[in-house]
């Protein structure tokens, strides 16, 4: 009796990894434009907690950035997202900071929130330092921009705009997301709905 | 003074002025432009360059360690460097050209392309003559400087953006100049047409021109939310651990990490895609654009390729039309049972590798001696070596994905690849070889073979110690179930590990079924203590062939400290074995022992040979 316990349990672990080695995860993660946008209760730098959830029926624009990031910070001075967001006040805009607390670019809460004001970004930026939700949205750089729809539903996934060096003058470049809003103002779907992001890499 | 006077003398202040102003950078190379993290100068390949025709310039540049700037995909961050040259008039559109890049993983599973240390992007001109539209009077005047008329020196400019990155990046912009004389007959500058012939010749060369090698793929979207790019190629084998697939970008999809896959005619890649955008449906076919690197041409030279294809995409229900593709779907029915046996097979042999050969021989003499007590005995010791083996796969699963999301190699055997895993597994055997020869107690079973009453701890140590063995050895089969199951994550991977372990335990898991044919063994006799110690030559041959995969890896002088702390390990091995030591001295001969246990793998770390040894240093110099 005690000498048939091994082999038996032995027997039942190969049933149980067979089961699980057909049950393969997917490729890889991340969000397509038309899926719906994954779900996230985040705490903001200045400690108000703000979730996907809450903000269902608006439209939603999450920006990943990175104050040590040059390419996130030539934006800040430049001011291509405040603006953005300003210009676009009935839209929430939400910057999103991936970076993990070990990457020598992480801020204390305290810290971004202070330089945010400094440097005129008065939206909310959400601390995601597990990086979790980075990872759920696919966000690869800073800045990374998407756009939600009304429905919760993923509208544009990519740059902010077509100049990654940022050599043309600000009018001459084109801003996808500011092009995206308008579309979805005018109930049509942003046309690129996609292109690539460019920047530093977010920092997981 | 006289007028000549005059003339000499100013001629003589136009040349010390000339002499002491900081000189501009004439022909063939511009100034540095230097930050912390970067230079980057233009250079040309004359010393006068041809008043029409072809133009060859290079933006070289040079990189402090550690840190990239990027290929025409750069991956999932960063941007390629964006330049525009004057005068636009006579050089029109310059050409950049892009060097076969390297792949550079970052935290979190990104990936960027791109090169380090040392590049030059070469740019190719065609120079047009100056219309003849408004031609210089005659006996007029000189070209005013700054003019750009061929015959003359043109200002050659280009306006530069790039991102350099480390893990951090930084953007420059800076504006490179070369003053270049023009004129006929034109003047080769040779130092710098040899260092702009080294980046030339790292061209990805085009598939139409490699007589012998064809290359195709496919886009299998029978699972339209993960489509499986294929690439093959005939007529070309790839260079262990180096050739790697760099895919253009593309509008409608991502890509994900390739898998590299040896076939008898050549080599294929998988590459799992990602639809940027759920609701557009795939084209019936997609422009795909690639670069393979480190390709190895029948007659052994190394080459990298280039091919840009319309790409049929296979929908559900297989392809679209007989003859569409040259290769079997990516993802067939059955692959799955057919990668699952291969992983069994390849555990089962790893059997017949000397030194599991030897520790199971070892363990099997163990189980034998233990017959005498019953079946129960013999039944209980060979689960607990699966389980040790099992569990001990597990762990190595564990490792495998670390090493995965780190972006160390991690193949069957790539391991050695990575110096301080293969100098722990030199250490292991060696530990093992001394242990068969009875001159190290390690509290594995073997160390009382003899003795019946061994616990079952006994046995299961044995059995973890067993994966760590088999993982020096390399067996094709395993290969590809591992790359399958690595791009489809941890649970793929453990149950991958899982099935290796049970095929690497399958002699024990037959113990359990059948305690009795453990008796078919010899029954223990004098003989058993001689083969033990022949055994331990066997475990000893492999910590030289651990050795060698280390020579390919760590300095020699790395090498050299490495081997000496084995021979110092077996030394104090020896002398602690001995009789008629004290116990202090004994207490001292383990810790020297255990010093140079640790202390290997730390030579090994220390001692590894820079990653990507490019031939670009020795193309450079292609006379010397």
């Amino acid at each position: 009796m005690r000498s048939k316990a091994p082999f038996r349990r032995t027997l039942l672990g190969l049933a149980v990894i067979g089961l699980v080695s057909l049950a393969a995860v997917p490729a890889f993660a991340g969000s397509a434009v038309g899926d719906t946008a994954p779900a996230f209760k985040l705490t903001a730098m200045d400690g108000k907690t703000y979730s996907l959830a809450e903000l269902k029926g608006k439209t939603v624009v999450l920006e990943w950035a990175n104050p040590n990031c040059p390419v996130s910070s030539r934006h800040t001075r430049e001011k291509t997202m405040i603006e953005l967001s300003k210009q676009y006040g009935e839209v929430v805009w939400l910057g999103i900071n991936s970076t993990s607390s070990n990457s020598g670019d992480y801020m204390k809460p305290a810290d971004e929130l202070a330089w945010n004001q400094k440097n005129g970004i008065a939206y909310p930026v959400l601390a995601d330092p597990t990086g979790a939700i980075g990872h759920a949205y696919g966000a690869k750089t800073t800045p990374h921009m998407f756009i939600i729809d009304k429905d919760g539903k993923i509208a544009y996934n990519g740059a902010i705009d077509d100049d990654p060096p940022g050599r043309k003058a600000r009018a001459e470049r084109v801003n996808y997301v500011g092009h995206g809003i308008d579309a979805e103002k005018a109930g049509k779907s942003p046309d690129p709905a996609s292109t690539r992001p460019y920047g530093c890499s977010v920092k997981y | 003074m006289t007028a000549p006077r005059i003339a000499f003398l100013s001629a003589i202040a136009a040349v010390a002025l000339t002499l002491l102003a900081p000189r501009p950078a004439r022909g063939a190379a511009g100034e540095w432009s230097v930050n912390d993290q970067s230079k980057v100068r233009l250079i040309t390949a004359w010393k006068v360059a041809p008043k029409s025709g072809e133009m060859w310039m290079g933006l070289q540049f040079a990189l402090s360690p550690g840190w990239h700037v990027y290929w025409k995909n750069s991956g999932d961050a960063g941007f390629p460097p964006a330049v525009t040259f004057q005068p636009a008039d006579v050089l029109g559109k310059p050409e950049l050209l892009w060097p076969t890049p390297s792949r550079f993983n970052l935290p979190g599973d990104l990936v960027a392309f791109g090169y380090e240390r040392e590049v030059i992007y070469p740019v190719r001109a065609e120079i047009k003559p100056k219309p003849a539209a408004a031609p210089t009077p005659p006996g007029g005047e000189q070209a005013a400087a700054g003019d750009t008329r061929p015959g003359d020196t043109m200002t050659i400019t280009a306006d530069l953006d790039y991102l350099v990155c480390e893990v951090d990046c930084v953007p420059h912009r800076c504006t490179l100049t070369v003053e270049q004389p023009v004129g006929d007959p034109p003047e080769a500058d040779r130092e710098m047409a040899q260092l702009l012939q080294g980046y030339l010749d790292r061209l990805p060369r085009n598939v139409t021109e490699v007589a012998g090698v064809t290359t195709g793929a496919v886009l299998d979207a029978s699972r339209p939310a993960a489509p499986e790019l294929e690439i093959r190629v005939l007529g070309a084998r790839a260079e262990a651990g180096k050739t790697d697939l760099f895919l253009e970008t593309q509008d409608a999809l991502d890509a994900g990490r390739p898998r590299m896959k040896v076939t008898p005619d050549g080599l294929v890649f998988h590459v799992p895609m990602k639809p940027r955008e759920t609701n557009k449906p795939l084209p019936a076919r997609t422009p795909v654009a690639w670069t393979i690197s480190n390709l190895l041409a029948k007659d052994g030279h190394s080459f990298s390729l280039e091919a840009r294809r319309d790409v049929d995409v296979w929908s559900r229900g297989g392809p679209p039309a007989a003859g569409a593709g040259d290769g079997e779907p990516a993802a067939a029915p059955g692959r799955l049972a057919r990668l699952l046996l291969s992983a069994l097979l390849g555990g089962a042999l790893l059997n017949l590798m000397p030194p599991v050969l030897a520790l199971l021989l070892a363990e099997l003499l163990v189980l034998r001696a233990g017959a005498g007590e019953g079946s129960g005995r013999v039944r209980e010791g060979a689960a607990a070596a699966t389980t040790g083996i099992v569990g001990a796969a597990w762990g190595l699963a564990a490792l495998a994905l670390a090493a995965h999301r780190s972006g160390l190699p991690a193949g069957w055997g790539a391991q050695l690849q990575e110096p301080m895993l293969g100098a722990v597994l030199a250490v292991a055997l060696a530990v093992l070889a001394l242990n068969l020869w009875g001159v190290i107690e390690v509290p594995l079973a073997l160390t009382s073979p003899a003795n019946a009453a061994v616990g079952t701890g006994r046995h299961l140590l044995a059995g973890l110690f067993t994966t760590p063995l088999a993982l020096a050895c390399p067996v094709p089969l395993l290969d590809e179930p591992l790359g399958y199951a690595l791009t489809r994550g941890p649970v793929a991977v453990a149950a991958f590990f899982a099935v290796v372990g049970f095929g690497l335990a399958l002699p024990y898991l037959l113990l359990t079924v059948l305690p009795a044919a453990v008796r078919a063994l010899p029954a223990p006799g004098s003989w058993t203590p001689r083969l033990r110690e022949g055994l331990g030559f066997l475990a000893g041959g492999g910590t030289f062939w651990a050795l060698y995969a280390l020579a390919h890896q760590v300095s020699p002088e790395g090498l050299a400290g490495i081997e000496l702390a084995l021979l110092a390990l077996a030394l104090l091995a020896w002398l602690r074995h001995r009789q008629g030591s004290g116990r202090a001295l004994r207490t001292l001969f383990a810790l020297g022992l255990l010093a140079c246990a640790v202390g290997i793998p730390w030579l090994a770390g220390h001692n590894r040979v820079q990653k990507t040894p490019t031939t670009a240093t020795t193309q450079l110099n292609p006379g010397g």
